[in-house]
């Protein structure tokens, strides 16, 4: 498996020399986990399938806006995933909602404008970076289990269940587990901070 | 200085990007004025990285990258968007001196200030992509109260301008609050000026008096 730093590097291949194979390396390692995050939050096969290809499309076209100061690569492609899937929900809906007419306006109101606020400073944006691997560290403490449970916040409620099935728990006992994760991630950060 | 931010519950939530619309709007204001806020946005975003390396991949189809790499050919420009079409400019009542629209209004209409009561006027959010988010702007004027209520379901707030205390703490602008259903509660307004805030409520507000039922009905809150 590629690491971190040897992805970064391909992707700057990508934005900087649009070069294929490199692209290609990207997309065997992403895309098939992209996929996999867009099923366990509910997204059928298919469509998880297509979601997953728009997201590497998407990878290839904004490479150049990829800022290895600011986020990991994985960082920065899952919210490219989780915006089309975001997307996509919307567009579903407002299809249901005026029967498939007078949806213009939404598809070019584009990308989950409302918590996608890129309006960072230099200074936040510097502490981006070390956070994000701080994250890392952090994660590299806790147990598996709990680690599992940390990921439910981002699957939906079916993948809850399984996860509830495979830890031999009760699910509401895995839910409070979740917010047991999130506090104990928070005081490992608290004891990195410099 | 801002006092009350989002719980980590709702910010990994939007980070996960499993907020329904109304509470991504209010929120979204809100992460507008609170570095604090983005940093642990981009923090809740950052496990979602994490998570992504640690899945279990799934299979993907096996023309899957001829066919990425077909699209990508297929269209070396961006597929352009539809051309806006011709919206007419939204909607937007006016504002006291200084105080501008969150972004993530920019895609709602902002409906007219409405009268419910001496010195208290709201107006309706309309969300393009969700027609049954309940979102809307409360503006109290200084010194007045607001009906002792309570909430069916969630009701998130952002403080745009002004402050109010609710007997339980005071917010101000920048503000934001999460109160449910075992929160009842009647903000009270500072001496010192008008408070606009932002409001998605799921469900509705329960009015405590007779008079101020009336009203809630009446305007659909």
């Amino acid at each position: 498996m590629p690491t971190g730093d040897e992805l970064t590097e391909l992707a700057r291949a990508v934005a900087q020399a649009g070069d294929r194979s490199a692209f290609a390396a990207l997309f065997k390692h992403f895309a098939p986990r992209v996929k996999a995050y867009l099923m366990r939050a509910g997204t059928p096969s298919q469509l998880a399938e297509e979601l997953a290809q728009e997201t590497m499309v998407n990878v290839w076209r904004k490479a150049t806006l990829f800022d290895p100061a600011r986020a990991q690569l994985s960082t920065w492609i899952f919210t490219i995933a989780r915006n089309l899937r975001v997307d996509h929900l919307r567009r579903e809906r407002e299809v249901r909602a005026d029967d498939g007419g007078a949806s213009d306006a939404l598809q070019a109101s584009g990308a989950s404008e409302e918590v996608a606020c890129d309006d960072d400073g230099p200074d936040e944006q510097l502490h981006a970076a070390r956070r994000d691997t701080a994250v890392r560290r952090a994660l590299r403490e806790l147990a598996p289990e709990q680690l599992q449970v940390l990921w439910l916040s981002f699957y939906d409620d079916r993948s809850h269940a399984q996860i509830a099935d495979q830890l031999k728990l009760p699910l509401g006992t895995v839910k409070s587990r979740m917010r047991l994760a999130v506090m104990h991630l928070r005081r490992l950060l608290q004891g990195m901070e410099p | 200085m801002i006092q009350h931010h989002p719980s980590d519950e709702l910010l990994l939530a939007a980070a996960a990007g499993t907020l329904d619309s109304g509470a991504a709007i209010v929120l979204g204001a809100h992460l507008e004025t609170c570095a604090r806020c983005r940093a642990d946005l981009h923090l809740f975003e950052g496990l979602g990285g994490a998570m992504l390396e640690a899945i279990e991949p799934a299979l993907m189809a096996p023309e899957a990258l001829a066919s990425t790499l077909a699209t990508i050919d297929g269209a070396q420009a961006p597929t352009p968007r539809p051309a806006a079409p011709t919206v007419p400019a939204p909607l937007r009542p006016d504002l006291p001196p200084g105080v501008t629209w969150p972004r993530s209004l920019a895609h709602c209409s902002i409906s007219r200030w409405h009268w419910m009561g001496p010195g208290m006027r709201w107006s309706r959010i309309t969300v393009p992509h969700d027609r049954d988010a309940n979102v809307f702007l409360l503006r109290i004027g200084a010194g007045k109260a607001l009906a002792q209520h309570t909430h069916s379901g969630l009701e998130l707030t952002h403080v745009m301008c002004g402050a109010f205390h609710d007997g339980r703490a005071l917010f101000a602008a920048g503000d934001f609050d999460a109160a449910d259903a075992s929160v009842r509660h009647q903000p009270v307004l500072e001496a010192d000026g008008e408070c606009i805030c932002l409001a998605a409520v799921k469900g509705r507000l329960v009015f405590d008096g007779a008079i101020a039922r009336v009203i809630g009905s009446l305007v659909g809150i």
